[in-house]
C-alpha cells in the first residue's frame, strides 16, 4: 500500500523529535509506505530519555540498550533522520507544512545552514520541559536542573558533584539520586516534596506497571542501603554560598507544598544541588502550530488536545509522546505508532478497516504505560502553596532578572493574563522565552488575580522556537536581490 | 439596571484610550470597551518606532503633536530621543530620499540631509554602502509593550470605566426615545449616547453590525527581536522606501521592523509569521548594519495594521449612523493617535479642533471627497 | 577547585584530549565532550552572563533550553551545551570586540 503522492511536498511525514515517540512513528511510518523524514536538534537520535553524546562511551553498566536499539531500528527504517537540526518556525501553506530548521555547522567556526523541510502531515513529539519552583538561590552557581543532572551524568559521565543535594519531585529524584552514588559520588540528601502517604496514593495508578515501580523500588533500596537520608515531606527553601561551598535550607512541607510558619528547617552542605519538580509537556512547537491546548488540573499543565489517534484540531498536524501529556517514556512510542497510523490513514496509505486493527493494540498498550506515566506526573506537580510561599524579592524570571514584587504589582495594575503580564514586565521574554519560569508566572499570576491557572491563559506561539544566529539564517545575498516592495505613500 | 454612559469607546489601543480621556476632560461619562486588553493590538505589538520621517507628509502636523505626548510620557514608555537616520544605498532610492525628505520638512519635520561621511562620524556601525541619508534628531522610540499598562493607568486616573476581556456581542441604534445605542456584553448591556469605534484592524467588523461597509483593509506587519548584543548603533535607522525600522534598545537588544507581511487575518486570530519575508527583512537590516550578524533572533511576531486606499485616516462620523464615530487607518498611528484620539473627541461634542479631521464618507461608494487639509 | 575528576570512569571511552581556552583560561577536555561538560569539570560554575546580564552557569538545563550557557566561538553565540569540543576551541562568555 502506498500513500498518494504530493509533489508539492518533500515527504509525507514530518516528525519534530526523534525521542521515543518521534523514532516509534518513524518506524511505523515509513514501514505504511509513507516517506518519513526526523528532525532532531541533538547529535543523535534518543531524545532526553536515551540520550547519548557520541563521543563518549558508557560504561559497561550504564550501556542503554532500549536507546541503542531504538536508534538501531530508526537507522533501519529508511526514515530520512535529519539530527543537528533546530526547528525554528513552522508554517502551513495550503496543504503543506514547511518546517525551517537550522542545520548544525559543516565544521566548526562555520555558521549553521538554512533548510526547509516540506511535509503532508506533521506529527510533533518534542517531549517535555523541566518545571522549577524559584526558590532564592536558584540562579546561584553550582544548582543545575535534575533533568540536566540525568543528561550529565548518563550521556557526558559526568558527576554534577563530590557531595549532592538531590531535590525537588517526581521519579527522577531517585534516578539522579542512584546514578551519583553508583558513579562515586555522595549523596547528602533526597529532598522529596512528596509524602510517603503521596506515593503510597499512587500505587493503584502505577500498579499497571509493575516493572517500573519495582525499578522505583530498588533504586529507593540502594540509596538507603548507602544510608543517603530521604527526606519526604520536604522542599528546598534556599541556597546560599558559593559554589562549592553550598548551604542549602530545607523545610518541611504540608500536602499543598507550603511551609508552615515557624516550622522547622535542615541545612546541608554541598558543592552541587540537583533540582526540578518534574515534567511539563513542551508546548511551544504545537502553540506555534495552531493548534488548541487544555489545560489539565492534576497535572498542572497545559498540554496540546488530541485526539484518541493523536490527531490535534489542526488538519494533519499530530502530537505524541510527553508533548501530548505526561505520559512517560514507556507510553511514548505507543503514541507515536498511533500518530503514525493516523497521518497514514489521513494520508490515504491506510484505509479504515486497516488502520483500525492496526492502531489498536498500540492504542491499549499506550493507554495502559500511560496510566504510570500521569500518576508520576500527577504527583510531581507540588500544590501551589509552594508558589504562594515564593518571596517578593525571589527572582522569577532569570533572564530577565523579575522578581515576584514585580509580579504582583503588575497584576495589581491590572494585568490579568499571561501575555499582558509578559507584556507589562518582561518577564519571560528573555532568551529562554519562559520556558524556564512561564509555569511559575503563571502560578504566580493565578494566585494573585484569584483565576485559575488556565484562566490566565497561555503565551502566544511564536517563532523562532529557540534562538537562531541571524546570519546563518539571512546568509549570503545581494543587495539587489532583496525583495524591497513598493515604498510606503508619501 | 443598564448603565449609561454619554460616550462608549470600543477598543482600548492608542487611538481610543487618547479619545477617551479627552473626552472625559470634557466631562462626558466614559466607557471603553476592548475584546482583548488595554494595548493587546496594534498600540502595543508594532515596533514602537516614533519617527517623523516615516510619517506621510499630509500628516506631518499630527505626528508632531503625537510626538510631544510620547515625549511627555517619557520613561513611563520607555521613551528615547535618539534621532534616526534613513538611508539610500543607489541613486534611485537618492532621487525618492531627497524628494520625500524635502516635502516632510517643508511639513514641519525638523530634517536635515547628512553626507555618507557625516553619517559615519554619527554611527559608525552603518554600512558604507550609504550613497545619501537624511536624520531627523528628535526621532526615537518608545517600547509599545508598555502601552497596554501606561494607558490602563491614564484611564483609571481619569476615572473612566474600562471593560477589558470584554468582546462587544452586540451593538445597535436604539430606534426613537433618546436614541443612542444598546451594546451587548458578556456581563449584561450598557447604553451609551454616542459610540466610537476605534478598533483599529476590527473596526470593519463592529461598523458592519450597524449596518456600514467600510473598505478597510489589513497589514500583517511583521517584528523581530534579538537578544542583547554589544553596543553599535544609538540612532534609529530608516530605509528610503520606508521598508526598515531597526533600533538598539538601551538593553542591547535590536528590534527589526518595516511593515515586512506575515499572514492572517483579525477573525482569524493572531497573525502569523512568514519565513520567507522575515528572513527579507533580516537581510535589509544586516545590510544596513552589517555588526547585526551575528545577534541571535529570540521572538518574532506580527500586529494588524488597518488601512483604506487613500492611505489616509478615518477620522469622523461614521455615515448613515447618527451619534456613531469612527477612528481607524491612521497611518503611523502609534505615533499619530495621541494627536488624533482627541481631536475625534472634540469634534463628538460639537467642538472644532485646529486640525481637520478625515471624513470616512469619503471611502464609501458615491461620497464626498477627503476633507483631508491641503 | 575542590572538585577534583567528576568524570565518571575518568578518561575511559573518551575522545582524544583536546586543548580549549574559555574566557582566557586554557583547559583540556576530550574530543565528543560538551563544552559544557568540560567547563563544569574543570570547576568553572560561573560564567559572565553575556551583555550587562547577570552572571549565568555554564551548566543549568544541558539541554539547550535556558540559554545561560551561551558563549561566544567564532563571534558567533552557541550554547555551550550544544557545543562538542574540539582542540583549539576558543570561547568567551563576554562579546569578543570587533
Amino acid at each position: 500500500m502506498s500513500a498518494r503522492r504530493d509533489d508539492q511536498a518533500d515527504c509525507d511525514l514530518a516528525i519534530l523529535g526523534a525521542g521515543p515517540a518521534g523514532a516509534a512513528a518513524a518506524v511505523e511510518a515509513t514501514a505504511l509506505g509513507l516517506r518519513t523524514v526526523v528532525v532532531d536538534e541533538a547529535a543523535a537520535a534518543g531524545g532526553q530519555v536515551h540520550a547519548i553524546a557520541p563521543g563518549v562511551t558508557p560504561l559497561p553498566r550504564d550501556v542503554d540498550r532500549a536507546g541503542d536499539a531504538m536508534r538501531a531500528a530508526l537507522a533501519r527504517s529508511g526514515a530520512d533522520c535529519r539530527t543537528g537540526r533546530r526547528v525554528w518556525h513552522l508554517e502551513r501553506h495550503g496543504d503543506i507544512w514547511r518546517v525551517h530548521a537550522l542545520a548544525e555547522p559543516s565544521e566548526p567556526g562555520k555558521g549553521g545552514v538554512a533548510e526547509t523541510v516540506t511535509a503532508r502531515a506533521l506529527l510533533i513529539a518534542t517531549g517535555a520541559v523541566e518545571r522549577h519552583l524559584p526558590f532564592p538561590g536558584w540562579a546561584r552557581p553550582g544548582v543545575i536542573g535534575l533533568a540536566a543532572a540525568t543528561r550529565l551524568l548518563k550521556a557526558q559521565r559526568l558527576l554534577p558533584g563530590r557531595e549532592v543535594l538531590v531535590a525537588g519531585a517526581g521519579p527522577l529524584l531517585f534516578l539522579v539520586a542512584k546514578t551519583i552514588v553508583e558513579a562515586g559520588g555522595r549523596v547528602v540528601a533526597v529532598i522529596d516534596a512528596r509524602r510517603r502517604r503521596d506515593w503510597f496514593a499512587a500505587l493503584p495508578a502505577m500498579a499497571t506497571r509493575p516493572d517500573l515501580v519495582a525499578r522505583g523500588l530498588n533504586w529507593r533500596r540502594e540509596l538507603l542501603a548507602c544510608r543517603v537520608p530521604i527526606l519526604h515531606g520536604h522542599r528546598l527553601a534556599a541556597v546560599a554560598g558559593d559554589a562549592p561551598a553550598l548551604h542549602a535550607e530545607v523545610v518541611a512541607i504540608d500536602r499543598d507544598g507550603a511551609a508552615p510558619s515557624g516550622g522547622a528547617s535542615v541545612a546541608f552542605r554541598c558543592d552541587a544541588v540537583c533540582v526540578g519538580y518534574g515534567l511539563l509537556p513542551a508546548t511551544d512547537a504545537t502553540r506555534l502550530a495552531g493548534a488548541t491546548h487544555r489545560f489539565d488540573e492534576s497535572c498542572g499543565a497545559w498540554r496540546v488536545d488530541v485526539d484518541d489517534d493523536q490527531r490535534t484540531d489542526r488538519p494533519r498536524l499530530y502530537a505524541a509522546g510527553d508533548g501530548a501529556g505526561i505520559a512517560g517514556a514507556a507510553a511514548a512510542p505507543w503514541a507515536g505508532r498511533v500518530a503514525a497510523c493516523a497521518a497514514a490513514r489521513d494520508l490515504g496509505a491506510l484505509d479504515a478497516r486497516a488502520h483500525g486493527l492496526r492502531a489498536a493494540g498500540a492504542k491499549r498498550s499506550r493507554d495502559r504505560a500511560a496510566r504510570f506515566g500521569a500518576a508520576m506526573a500527577r504527583l510531581a506537580n507540588v500544590g501551589d502553596g509552594a508558589h504562594a510561599g515564593i518571596a517578593a524579592t525571589t527572582l522569577v524570571c532569570q533572564c530577565e532578572r523579575i522578581d515576584r514584587a514585580a509580579i504582583d504589582a503588575a497584576v495589581d495594575a491590572g494585568c490579568t493574563t499571561l501575555n499582558e503580564l509578559r507584556s507589562a514586565t518582561r518577564c519571560g521574554m528573555g532568551p529562554c522565552g519562559g520556558r524556564l519560569c512561564e509555569d511559575a508566572i503563571a502560578r504566580l499570576a493565578a494566585l494573585r488575580t484569584g483565576r485559575t491557572q488556565a484562566g490566565v491563559g497561555q503565551p502566544t506561539g511564536r517563532p523562532p522556537l529557540r534562538p537562531v544566529d541571524l546570519d546563518a539564517l539571512a546568509g549570503e545575498f545581494d543587495y539587489a536581490s532583496l525583495p524591497i516592495g513598493t515604498p510606503a505613500p508619501l | 439596571m443598564t448603565r449609561r454612559y454619554d460616550i462608549a469607546v470600543i477598543g482600548c489601543g492608542i487611538m481610543g484610550a487618547t479619545a477617551a480621556l479627552r473626552a472625559a476632560q470634557n466631562g462626558m461619562r466614559v466607557v471603553v470597551i476592548e475584546r482583548d486588553a488595554a494595548g493587546s493590538g496594534a498600540s502595543g505589538v508594532n515596533a514602537g518606532t516614533l519617527s517623523l520621517q516615516i510619517k506621510r507628509v499630509s500628516l506631518m502636523p499630527y505626528a508632531l503633536r503625537g510626538h510631544a505626548w510620547w515625549r511627555a510620557a517619557g520613561d513611563a514608555v520607555g521613551f528615547r530621543e535618539t534621532g534616526s537616520c534613513t538611508l539610500a544605498f543607489d541613486a534611485r532610492e537618492q532621487a525618492l530620499l531627497e524628494e520625500r525628505m524635502a516635502l516632510k520638512r517643508e511639513a514641519g519635520a525638523p530634517i536635515e540631509f547628512l553626507t555618507p561621511r557625516e553619517l559615519h562620524a554619527r554611527e559608525p556601525a552603518i554600512t558604507d554602502r550609504v550613497v545619501a541619508a537624511s536624520w531627523c534628531a528628535v526621532d526615537g522610540h518608545a517600547d509599545s509593550s508598555r502601552t497596554g499598562v501606561y494607558l490602563r493607568a491614564l484611564l483609571r486616573e481619569a476615572g473612566v470605566e474600562t471593560r477589558e476581556h470584554a468582546g462587544a456581542t452586540g451593538i445597535a441604534s436604539i430606534d426613537g426615545g433618546d436614541g443612542g445605542f444598546r451594546i451587548d456584553l458578556p456581563g449584561g448591556e450598557l447604553r451609551a449616547r454616542r459610540v466610537l469605534l476605534a478598533c483599529g484592524a476590527w473596526t470593519a467588523d463592529v461598523a458592519a453590525r450597524l449596518g456600514v461597509t467600510l473598505p478597510i483593509r489589513v497589514r500583517v506587519n511583521t517584528v523581530s527581536v534579538t537578544e542583547p548584543g554589544p553596543r553599535r548603533l544609538s540612532a534609529g535607522v530608516g530605509h528610503a522606501t520606508g521598508l526598515l525600522t531597526l533600533k538598539q534598545k538601551s538593553s542591547g537588544a535590536w528590534l527589526i521592523g518595516g511593515g515586512w507581511q506575515g499572514r492572517g487575518s483579525p477573525q482569524e486570530g493572531r497573525g502569523e509569521v512568514v519565513a520567507e519575508t522575515l528572513l527579507g527583512n533580516w537581510r535589509l537590516a544586516r545590510f544596513a548594519v552589517p555588526s547585526l550578524a551575528h545577534v541571535r533572533v529570540i521572538r518574532c511576531w506580527t500586529g494588524f495594521e488597518a488601512w483604506v486606499d487613500d492611505h489616509l485616516p478615518l477620522a469622523g462620523p461614521l455615515p448613515g449612523v447618527p451619534d456613531a464615530w469612527v477612528l481607524a487607518c491612521v497611518r503611523g498611528g502609534y505615533t499619530i493617535g495621541p494627536c488624533i484620539g482627541p481631536l475625534v473627541a472634540d469634534a463628538m461634542l460639537g467642538r472644532a479642533g485646529d486640525l481637520p479631521l478625515f471624513d470616512p464618507a469619503r471611502v464609501l461608494a458615491s461620497s464626498a471627497p477627503a476633507t483631508a487639509h491641503a | 577547585m575542590s572538585a577534583g575528576d567528576l568524570r565518571i570512569g575518568g578518561d575511559a571511552g573518551r575522545g582524544a584530549r583536546v586543548r580549549l581556552t574559555v574566557d582566557g583560561h586554557r583547559f583540556h577536555a576530550y574530543a565528543g565532550e560538551s563544552l559544557s561538560t568540560a567547563l563544569w569539570a574543570a570547576g568553572v560554575r560561573e560564567l559572565a552572563g553575556g551583555i550587562d546580564g547577570p552572571p549565568s552557569r555554564p551548566v543549568f538545563c544541558a539541554m539547550g533550553i535556558c540559554q545561560q550557557c551561551a558563549v561566544w566561538i567564532d563571534g558567533r553565540r552557541v550554547e555551550a551545551c550544544r557545543t562538542q569540543v574540539y582542540d583549539g576551541l576558543v570561547a568567551t562568555s563576554v562579546p569578543p570586540e570587533p
